[in-house]
């Protein structure tokens, strides 16, 4: 115990060289390396950088150190002797700005569990999408609830708007999947097999109304995931009959519908649904049929919205030409996949699926690509049935699973895997979210009771609705830098 | 004696032969003779030369005798010295040249040696010349004439010119006595190793030699007399070392030295056979043959490698240990050891080769009364007929580690996938949770259980989104549903009550449904029109019909009655039949139903035991019935009893069928799990004994992985790795590999049943804690 303070006294130093992949933060050439203290830590380093003879920055910019591929938590002097290092050592400090930990901000109690959440804001792409429609503060979030009903609420957690229940042109069984299409366009899925396009409209800001413009018949299993495109006005889902449909929100160009899978079809329906309100109704732009198990999710080619790709049961990723309606390619892994989402990258997006195999594999979807496993995400102990990328950057995204939790993930955290886990590279979360409703309680098994089903994540926070029947908002600017 | 011998030799040849030359040059040298012979015949002048040489030879010698001693020459002036009469007498040839004949005086003077002289009366005479014998000069003993006069005085020689004789009869002469002058001067000057005392043989002063004079002094001073005495003499050597060069002896040599030697040719033999047998190799230079040793690896020969471990005694096999010999045996044996007339009787009827005992108990007063052994040679015959005819034969007794016996089992982390963790937890039964079933989609589950109600799940998330009530007071015992994709059919079973029903929650599409629906009411339009089976007063053996408003109106729309509780629905893999097994229902407790006929039929009209369960064959039109013991195969084609399998439980709870067809599993009470080969054997190829508890269900995966599952009211399931390989010949590999722990144990109740998903590696298991599981 004295030795090493002792050695602090007399002013043990380490070389190290500072570098970055930001641009905008970049040191000069001639000021990367650097004699420091041992004993010091983030926070010294941090300020070290952010002083006047470094990067002169006016507002302090916290800093995150990485070496060798994992942060720095502790002192130098310890990382060393934990890595039987020598204090002579050069270090080679990258540092990213500093991760803020998503800290709990507010929760919106439901009736029933929550399945799906989204938000509308001026950095989501809905909010892009409606461009000058939206009026900026004016930020909101959509939820989709088992209970059938759709809510919009405001950021400071006031329930605008509901929608219709199922006499009154609602859903008629639980909501599974929701999205804004646009500031005053909601769309919506669920286990009654229909897609559903809502006119949202606010009469002032507190009050609102979610009227059904459109409901889009095609599918004959249960609609697990739905994505949109704003700006083609394009939808795509996965359900579990095996199909991923294509849709179009407007009601011009959509084909008729196929009479057998509207409801009341069959003469004997035990249920007359009367609706007050009739919404048009409409049929897929493409229904492909394209797996042989459930597809639990599809999305769309962040560049090119002609493609998607589509997970499912059966083990297999395939991307889809939405234009021809064909299979261009198809990646078998070894799970059975669950969620989906696309990381824009330069060259081609990188795929995020989570499995029921408890974690989340990265595949490369270009039919180039060597390995189909890019990398492993391994942490949560249950399915992961949501994933999202960050709104900042396009190497960092969460994910939420049925064990309660959602995990912020780094992708250039990485090590090899164990034996154990098979080849390639593995990575472990940043930040673990658990469900604030748990606090203090002790941890559920296989997520009983608090199983997140949807997780987004905007510049506003991460939005995470789950079977504790609420909305849970984290911090989720600047968590990942 | 030699000169005298010389002399008559001398006389003899000189009378005989004209030529005593000869003689004498013989005598001078006989090699010089013997080679001059033959010359001397024709040339006279050279005999002289030769005759000179001799001269000049002897008058050497003869002056070397002269030099050996001095005085004598200056004593003896009248005497001439031998070498002085020669010399005399040469000169006399010389003188007396001119007046004889030269040529004949010549002659006689240089061969003969002597001189003719006219004696008194005129003869002649020979006068010879004086001899030398030519003793060896280094001859000390012949010192001079030796005077022979004896031992008389010198004195009476006085008076005469000589002193006495010497060995051949000649004169001593006195010697010449010095002048007084000379005398004095000797007496003044006294010469070394002067005396003054005349020698009595040649009466000459006797004056002592140097040595002489040595040994007076040394004698005088004590000393040892003459230095020629040597203390250390060289050793004289018997035998020269000195090889001569010719041999001694000129005898032939003996035959044998020119015959090979036969001794030496058994050597060389003896030599040759060594060589060849090598004992006896070539030389070497010791440095070469060192090396050539080096390079030779020493070799060691292990004697006792192949050495097997053998018995002390292999030939040892100790005899069976007889049983000791009992009271009958005795002489005297205990009344009741004796036979009764009738065993006695018997015993003699039976054949001697069938009696239990080879002998009847006897009894004697006395062991002098006891007769001697009639079947002696007898018995000694068929005791060498044993050892002749079975010998004792040593048992090999196999000394196997049993551990090797142990089948190499795969590790079960190489036999992922399987279930390891609960992922989703069914929340919603009150009580137990009897049943549970995966519709063949896998999206959903069906659960029926104690507070009557048959629900369904969405399969990941644990939602609830269908249920109904069904009995209000009995409990849901079993639901199934129907296993084909075209239609929605679940069969749920409450009380003596088998419902059918369409669970159409929203994600069931209409057509679906309307599909669902009409497979359901075909049968109502069947039952109408052909008066199906039943003789009239016959009780039918099911009632089939709607069940009512209420139910109807949730989906329930068939509700078929049987005579005594249900408990195990199990459907045919086309969706048309299903069985039911109702194990209190006696003779009717199994039945099969005919879904589009809506016919029920009681196939057994009389079982042995109680029916437990029944399930069709997955591939074959075959029919199993598990009764409390055994499981029967039947055909329902030919309608006949195919197998009967005997697993070996007391009581069997369920079984399940290898989707292949050839393999069982069977699940019991008393806890015991069994694997049947239904081609290899009635008895069952494993057992397995894991559950501290009874098992309630056993099931096969049946979407192609290789695994099947048993639970167990310990509150357990157990997942197996069971492959059964295409090959006929390979046994089926079973393999433990997970153990779920999750269910709590309820009043001795754990997990009542379990359901594989029809893909993946998931099943869902129903607890009497009133949740199901889903794990993967």
């Amino acid at each position: 115990m004295e030795q090493p303070s002792s050695i602090a006294e007399h002013g043990a130093q380490v070389k190290v060289t500072f570098t970055t992949t930001e641009e905008d933060i970049q040191l000069p050439e001639s000021k990367r390396q650097l004699l420091v203290p041992a004993d010091i830590r983030r926070y010294g380093l941090s300020r070290i950088l952010n002083s006047e003879t470094m990067l002169d920055t006016g507002a302090a910019i916290p800093f995150d150190f990485l070496v060798n591929g994992s942060f720095l938590r502790t002192s130098l002097e310890d990382y060393l002797q934990g890595n039987g290092l020598s204090l002579e050592t050069n270090l080679t400090l990258q540092y990213v700005r500093s991760l803020i930990p998503p800290t709990f901000e507010a929760s919106f109690e439901h009736d029933d569990w929550v399945s799906a959440v989204d938000v509308l804001s001026a950095t989501s792409a809905a909010g892009r999408w409606s461009a000058d429609r939206f009026q900026h503060g004016q930020d909101r979030i959509l939820s989709g609830s088992y209970d059938g009903l759709l809510r919009i609420w405001n950021a400071s957690g006031q329930v605008i708007a509901t929608s219709p229940s199922s006499g009154h042109g609602g859903h008629s069984a639980s909501i599974k999947a929701a999205r804004f299409l646009s500031s005053s366009q909601v769309a919506s899925a669920g286990m009654d097999r229909t897609v559903k396009v809502w006119k949202y409209t606010e009469s002032d800001h507190f009050t609102g109304e979610l009227k059904p413009t459109l409901e889009l018949y095609g599918h004959t299993g249960s609609i697990d995931s739905l994505e949109v495109d704003g700006a083609s006005k394009r939808i795509l889902t996965a359900s579990a009959d095996g199909s991923v449909g294509f849709w179009t929100t407007s009601k011009a160009s959509a084909p008729e519908v196929d009479a057998s899978l509207l409801p009341g079809a069959s003469s004997t329906k035990r249920r007359k649904i009367s609706s007050s309100v009739t919404a048009a109704q409409r049929g897929p732009l493409a229904m492909l049929v394209v797996h042989n198990a459930p597809a639990t999710a599809a999305v769309f080619d962040p560049k090119d919205r002609t493609v998607a790709y589509s997970v499912s049961q059966d083990h297999t990723v395939r991307t889809l030409d939405l234009t021809t309606g064909l299979v261009v390619s198809t990646l078998t892994t070894s799970h059975p996949l669950l969620s989906l989402c696309a990381i824009p990258r330069a060259s081609a997006p990188l795929l995020a699926a989570g499995t029921s195999a408890r974690h989340v594999t990265l595949i490369d979807p270009r039919a180039s690509a060597t390995t189909t496993s890019v990398m492993t995400l391994r942490g949560h102990t249950n399915k992961v049935v949501s994933l999202a990328a960050s709104p900042d950057n396009d190497y960092s995204l969460v994910s939420g699973a049925h064990d309660g939790t959602c995990m912020i993930w780094d992708l250039r955290s990485v090590r090899p895997a164990t034996k154990d886990e098979g080849l390639g590279s593995v990575s472990e979360p940043a930040y673990i979210i658990e469900r604030e409703s748990r606090q203090g309680k002790k941890k559920a098994v296989a997520g009983d009771g608090c199983k997140v089903f949807s997780v987004v994540w905007d510049k506003l926070g991460i939005f995470s609705g789950g079977e504790d029947k609420k909305i849970q908002i984290n911090k989720g600017r600047d968590v990942v830098a | 004696m030699a000169p005298r011998m010389v002399d008559k030799k001398r006389k003899a040849p000189a009378a005989a032969t004209p030529e005593p030359q000869s003689d004498d040059e013989f005598q001078d040298g006989v090699f010089e003779g013997a080679l001059s012979q033959s010359e001397s015949d024709d040339e006279d002048f050279e005999i002289a030369v030769s005759d000179d040489d001799d001269e000049s030879e002897s008058d050497g010698e003869g002056s070397g005798d002269d030099n050996g001693d001095e005085d004598d020459g200056f004593l003896s002036d009248d005497i001439p010295s031998d070498d002085e009469a020669i010399s005399k007498g040469m000169k006399d040839v010389e003188i007396t040249e001119p007046g004889v004949d030269p040529k004949v005086e010549e002659k006689e003077d240089e061969n003969l040696g002597y001189k003719t002289e006219k004696d008194a009366n005129g003869g002649i005479r020979y006068v010879y010349e004086e001899i030398d014998p030519v003793y060896d000069s280094d001859d000390s003993d012949a010192q001079g004439p030796e005077n022979t006069i004896g031992d008389i005085p010198l004195s009476f020689y006085d008076s005469y010119p000589h002193i006495g004789y010497d060995i051949n009869g000649k004169k001593i002469m006195r010697p010449a006595a010095g002048d007084a002058l000379q005398n004095l001067l000797d007496s003044i000057e006294v010469p070394k190793g002067w005396t003054g005392l005349t020698d009595i043989n040649t009466g000459n002063p006797l004056n002592l030699t140097d040595e002489e004079l040595e040994l007076v002094r040394r004698v005088q001073m004590g000393l040892v007399p003459g230095d020629l005495h040597d203390p250390y003499p060289d050793t004289v050597e018997y035998f020269t070392g000195i090889e001569e060069k010719m041999p001694l002896s000129s005898a032939p040599e003996p035959k044998r030295r020119f015959l090979p030697s036969k001794n030496e040719a058994k050597q060389i033999m003896k030599l040759v056979r060594a060589i060849r047998e090598g004992r006896i190799l070539p030389y070497k230079p010791p440095e070469e043959r060192q090396r050539e040793e080096e390079e030779q690896e020493e070799v060691h020969f292990d004697l006792w490698q192949n050495e097997e471990a053998q018995e002390p005694n292999p030939m040892h096999i100790p005899a069976p240990k007889l049983p000791p010999p009992g009271y009958d045996l005795s002489y005297n044996p205990p009344q009741e050891y004796l036979p009764t007339k009738e065993e006695r009787e018997e015993w003699e009827k039976t054949d001697p080769e069938e009696r239990e005992k080879e002998y009847v108990p006897q009894k004697y007063d006395a062991l002098r009364k006891v007769p001697a052994w009639d079947d002696l040679v007898k018995s000694r015959f068929e005791r060498c007929m044993d050892l002749y005819l079975a010998p004792r034969v040593r048992k090999n007794r196999l000394n196997i580690d049993p551990n090797s016996l142990l089948p190499k089992l795969p590790s079960p982390s190489e036999l992922k996938p399987f279930p390891t963790v609960t992922q989703t937890i069914f929340r919603g039964h009150v009580g137990r949770v009897r049943s549970v079933a995966i519709d063949p989609s896998g999206t959903t589950v069906a659960s029926g259980g104690d507070d009557g109600t048959v629900r369904v799940w969405e399969l990941l998330t644990g939602r609830q989104i269908w249920s109904v009530k069904l009995s209000s007071d009995e409990p849901v015992n079993a639901v199934r549903w129907r296993p084909t994709k075209d239609s929605f059919i679940l069969a749920a079973a409450a009380g003596e009550d088998v419902f059918l029903m369409i669970p159409s929650h929203a994600s069931v599409t209409p057509t679906l449904d309307q599909a669902s629906r009409d497979i359901l009411a075909a049968g109502f339009g069947y039952a109408t029109n052909g008066q199906q089976h039943g003789e009239p007063g016959k009780e039918p053996a099911a009632k089939w019909a709607r069940p009512g408003a209420r139910l109807e109106d949730e989906g329930v729309l068939i509700r078929i009655t049987v005579r005594s509780q249900v408990k195990v629905i199990n459907w045919h893999r086309r969706g048309d039949h299903f069985t039911t097994v109702s194990p209190s229902g006696q003779r009717s407790s199994v039945a099969i139903h005919t879904l589009s006929k809506h016919m029920t039929q009681i196939p057994f009209r009389k079982l042995s035991g109680l029916a437990q369960t029944a399930a069709f064959h997955p591939l074959r039109p075959l029919f199993f019935v598990a009764t409390q013991r055994t499981i029967r195969c039947y055909d329902l084609q030919k309608l006949e009893l195919v197998k009967v399998c005997q697993p070996g439980a007391k009581w069997i709870s369920s079984f399940d069928i290898h989707p292949g067809g050839d393999n069982l599993i069977v699940g019991s009470y008393d806890k015991r799990l069994l694997w049947h080969d239904l081609d290899l054997s009635t008895r069952p190829y494993k057992t397995m004994r894991f559950h501290s508890e009874a098992i309630r269900t056993v099931r096969y995966h049946r979407g192609g992985l290789p695994l099947f599952a048993d639970a167990s009211d310990d509150g357990t399931v157990q997942i197996f790795h069971g492959k059964v390989p295409s090959d006929q010949l390979e046994n089926p590999t079973i393999v433990p590999v997970k153990m779920l722990k999750g269910h709590k144990v309820v009043n001795k109740l754990g997990v009542l049943d379990l359901d594989w998903h029809p893909r993946e590696p998931w099943c869902v298991s129903a607890g009497a804690d009133g949740t199901i599981r889903l794990w993967m």
